[in-house]
C-alpha cells in the first residue's frame, strides 16, 4: 500500500495526485449542492418551522407566542379535530379490509385466468388510477348527486322512490362511504396491477406442482398465492393505511368534509385551521400529528422489509 | 426435473383444474362487469351532453333527439381549460427540468463516489421520502410568501421538486450502481474527467431511468391538487385541476348537461394521454413500485 502510494507519487507529483484528489471533492460538491439545496428550503426549513409553529399561537399578522403543547392539548379536545382522526383510522381499516381483498381478487383472476377478454382489462382498470383526483371527483359527483346524478335519475326511471330520495354526499351517515366507494374505484387500479405483477413472479413450476396435485382456484389463491405474496400485500396495505392519514382531495372536493364533520379527515382539519381560519399555530400542529402517523406505519413497513430480507 | 416427470407421466397432465370452464367463464364474466364499472362513469357523459336542460329532466336517459354543442361550448367558456392546460404543462415542465438533472446528479455521487461523507447525506435525502407534504403546508406557503414566489407557478413546482427529488434519486442510485466500471475506467484512461465520464457515457447508459423519472414526475405534477390550491389565488394562474375544482363548486350538478360536458372536457386530455402511452405508464409504475 505505501510502496504504491510511493511509486505513484514519484510518477505523478504529490502536487497532482492532490489537485486531483481536489477536483474530485469539487466535482462531489457541485453535484449533491442542488438536491441538499432543494430539500434544506423546502423541506428541512419547513419541517423545522412546522414543528416551532405547532408551539405557538400564531395567525400570520400578530406576533407569535410561545405556548409550548397547548396546541396539542387543544386539538385532542376539539370534536373537529378528534372526527378527523376517527375517520383516517376508519378509512385506513376498511381501506385494507375492503379495497385490498377486491384488488386481490382482481389481480388473481386476471393472472389465471389469461384468455382474449381478460388481457386487455388490466389497462382498463388502471385507468381509474392516473385520473387526477379533481376529475374523479367530479365524476363522483355525477354519479352520487341529488337529484341530477346517476344513481338519483337511474332510480327515478325505474319509480324506486327509496333510492331516489337517498342523499347520497348530503347524509351524514352515507357521505364516507360514498366517498369510499369513489375511492375504491379510483385506487384500486395501483393495487391491482402491483399484486399481478408480484403474482406473475411465482415461478412457473410452484404453479406447475399445484397443477399437477389437482389444486382448486381457492386453494391455489390459499395455500400458494397469497403465502408468497404476503409481502407485496403487506406493502400495499401499509401504503393504503399512510394514504389515508393524508387524504385530503377526494373528501375535499366531494364534501369539503362535510356535512357538519362527517367526512372531515386530518388532511382537511389541516387546511381549515391553516387556510381558512388562519389558525397556522394549530394547523401545524395537525401536520406534526400527520407526520408522526405515516411515521409509525412507514418504520412498520421497514421492519417487515428487514425480516423479509433475513427469510431469503 | 419436474418436466422429466410430467413427461413421464402423461396422463397427470390435464387441463389445470384452476382453469376448470365453467369457473373461467363465469370469472371472466365478472371481471368484464368490474371493469365496466370503471367504465361508465367515463362514457354515460356522453349520454346526457348533448340534450338541453329540459330535455334532461324529462328524458334523462332516451337517446338525444339532436347533436347540441352548446353544453360543450358553456362548459368550454367555464372552465376555461385551454389557459389551465398551459400552465399545468409549465408545472410539469418546470417540476421536470428541475427533479431529473437535480436527482441524476445526486444518485450518481452516491453510487460512484462512495464514502462516509455522501452515506450520510443520502440517508439525509432518503429521510425525506417519508415526509407527507400534507405535515409542511403552512411553513410553505410562508416561505414562498417571503421569497416572492406565492401565486407563481414556480412557486408550484419549485416545492414539487423537492418533494420529488427524495425517490428519484434512490431510483438513480440503484440505476447508477448496477451499471458496468469498465467503460468509465476505460474513459478515465483516455483522459476524461469527472464530469466528462458522467455526461457522456454514465447519463447516456441511464436512460432508462430517465424516461421512468419523466414520465412519472410529468404524471405526478399533472394530477396535483393540494400543493395548486395553497399556492395560486388568482384565477389567471390556475392549473387544470383548480379550474376543474372550480367549475365544480361554480356550477355545481344542476345543470346536468353542462356538467356533463365539462366532465368530458376534464377528463380528455388525461384519458387520451393514458391511450396513447398506457403501456409506458403501467411498467414505469411497477418499475418505480418494485424498486422503492
Amino acid at each position: 500500500m505505501n510502496a504504491n502510494v510511493e511509486v505513484y507519487t514519484m510518477m505523478y507529483g504529490k502536487e497532482k495526485k492532490k489537485s486531483r484528489d481536489w477536483q474530485t471533492m469539487l466535482f462531489k460538491v457541485i453535484m449533491l449542492a442542488p438536491a441538499v439545496a432543494f430539500l434544506a428550503v423546502f423541506m428541512y426549513y419547513p419541517i423545522e418551522e412546522t414543528f416551532r409553529l405547532s408551539m405557538t399561537r400564531s395567525t400570520g399578522l400578530g406576533p407569535t407566542v410561545y405556548i409550548g403543547f397547548q396546541n396539542y392539548i387543544r386539538l385532542f379536545q376539539t370534536e373537529e379535530f378528534l372526527i378527523g382522526l376517527k375517520n383516517a383510522i376508519l378509512w385506513a381499516f376498511w381501506s385494507v379490509v375492503i379495497q385490498i381483498p377486491i384488488a386481490f381478487f382482481i389481480a388473481f383472476s386476471l393472472s389465471v385466468y389469461k384468455n382474449k377478454i381478460t388481457k386487455p382489462l388490466r389497462v382498463i382498470y388502471y385507468l381509474a388510477n392516473v385520473l387526477p383526483s379533481a376529475i374523479t371527483a367530479m365524476l363522483g359527483r355525477f354519479v352520487f348527486a341529488p337529484r341530477h346524478g346517476i344513481i338519483s335519475s337511474l332510480a327515478n326511471k325505474f319509480n324506486w322512490e327509496w333510492l331516489a330520495r337517498i342523499d347520497f354526499l348530503g347524509n351524514p351517515d352515507l357521505a364516507f362511504w360514498s366517498i369510499f366507494a369513489v375511492a375504491t374505484w379510483a385506487y384500486s387500479g395501483f393495487y391491482i396491477v402491483y399484486l399481478m405483477a408480484n403474482i406473475e413472479q411465482i415461478p412457473k413450476d410452484v404453479q406447475e406442482a399445484a397443477q399437477l396435485d389437482g389444486a382448486t382456484p381457492w386453494q391455489y389463491a390459499r395455500h400458494i398465492v397469497i403465502p408468497m405474496t404476503s409481502y407485496a400485500l403487506r406493502i400495499v396495505s401499509i401504503l393504503c393505511i399512510v394514504g389515508s392519514m393524508k387524504l385530503f382531495d377526494l373528501p375535499w372536493l366531494m364534501t369539503t368534509g362535510g356535512p357538519g364533520y362527517a367526512t372531515s379527515t386530518l388532511g382537511i382539519v389541516l387546511y381549515k385551521y391553516g387556510f381558512v381560519n388562519w389558525q397556522y399555530g394549530r394547523a401545524a400542529a395537525v401536520g406534526v400529528v400527520i407526520f408522526l402517523l405515516s411515521l409509525v406505519f412507514t418504520i412498520l413497513q421497514f421492519s417487515l422489509q428487514r425480516k423479509d430480507s433475513d427469510a431469503l | 426435473m419436474m418436466n422429466n416427470n410430467t413427461a413421464k407421466l402423461p396422463h397427470l397432465a390435464k387441463p389445470f383444474p384452476v382453469r376448470s370452464k365453467l369457473m373461467e367463464i363465469l370469472t371472466t364474466t365478472l371481471l368484464v362487469l368490474l371493469a365496466l364499472t370503471v367504465i361508465v362513469p367515463l362514457i354515460l357523459p356522453f349520454m346526457f351532453v348533448f340534450k338541453t336542460r329540459l330535455e334532461y329532466n324529462y328524458h334523462p336517459w332516451s337517446f338525444p333527439t339532436e347533436i347540441r354543442w352548446v353544453n360543450f361550448a358553456e362548459a368550454w367558456k367555464a372552465i376555461q381549460i385551454g389557459k389551465g392546460l398551459l400552465n399545468t404543462l409549465y408545472v410539469c415542465l418546470g417540476a421536470i427540468v428541475c427533479t431529473v438533472p437535480v436527482a441524476a446528479m445526486a444518485g450518481y455521487i452516491f453510487a460512484r463516489y462512495r464514502s462516509k461523507i455522501t452515506e450520510v447525506f443520502f440517508y439525509v435525502i432518503l429521510a425525506g421520502y417519508f415526509v407527507p407534504v400534507q405535515m409542511v403546508l403552512i411553513p410553505l406557503y410562508q416561505l414562498c410568501g417571503a421569497m416572492n414566489l406565492t401565486d407563481t407557478l414556480p412557486g408550484l413546482f419549485l416545492p414539487m421538486t423537492a418533494f420529488g427529488i427524495p425517490f428519484w434519486t434512490i431510483i438513480y442510485r440503484s440505476f447508477f450502481a448496477g451499471l458496468p466500471n469498465e467503460l468509465a475506467e476505460a474513459a478515465r484512461i483516455d483522459g476524461a474527467g469527472n464530469t466528462g465520464i458522467f455526461l457522456r457515457i454514465m447519463l447516456p447508459l441511464a436512460k432508462p431511468a430517465t424516461v421512468l423519472a419523466t414520465l412519472l414526475v410529468f404524471m405526478g405534477s399533472w394530477s396535483d391538487y393540494l400543493l395548486s390550491l395553497i399556492m395560486l389565488n388568482s384565477l389567471e394562474k390556475f392549473t387544470m385541476q383548480l379550474r376543474i375544482a372550480q367549475f365544480m363548486n361554480n356550477y355545481g350538478v344542476d345543470h346536468m348537461p353542462r356538467y356533463a360536458a365539462a366532465a368530458i372536457i376534464a377528463a380528455a386530455p388525461t384519458v387520451i394521454l393514458y391511450l396513447i402511452g398506457h403501456r409506458w405508464i403501467i411498467q414505469s409504475t411497477l418499475a418505480g413500485a418494485l424498486k422503492g
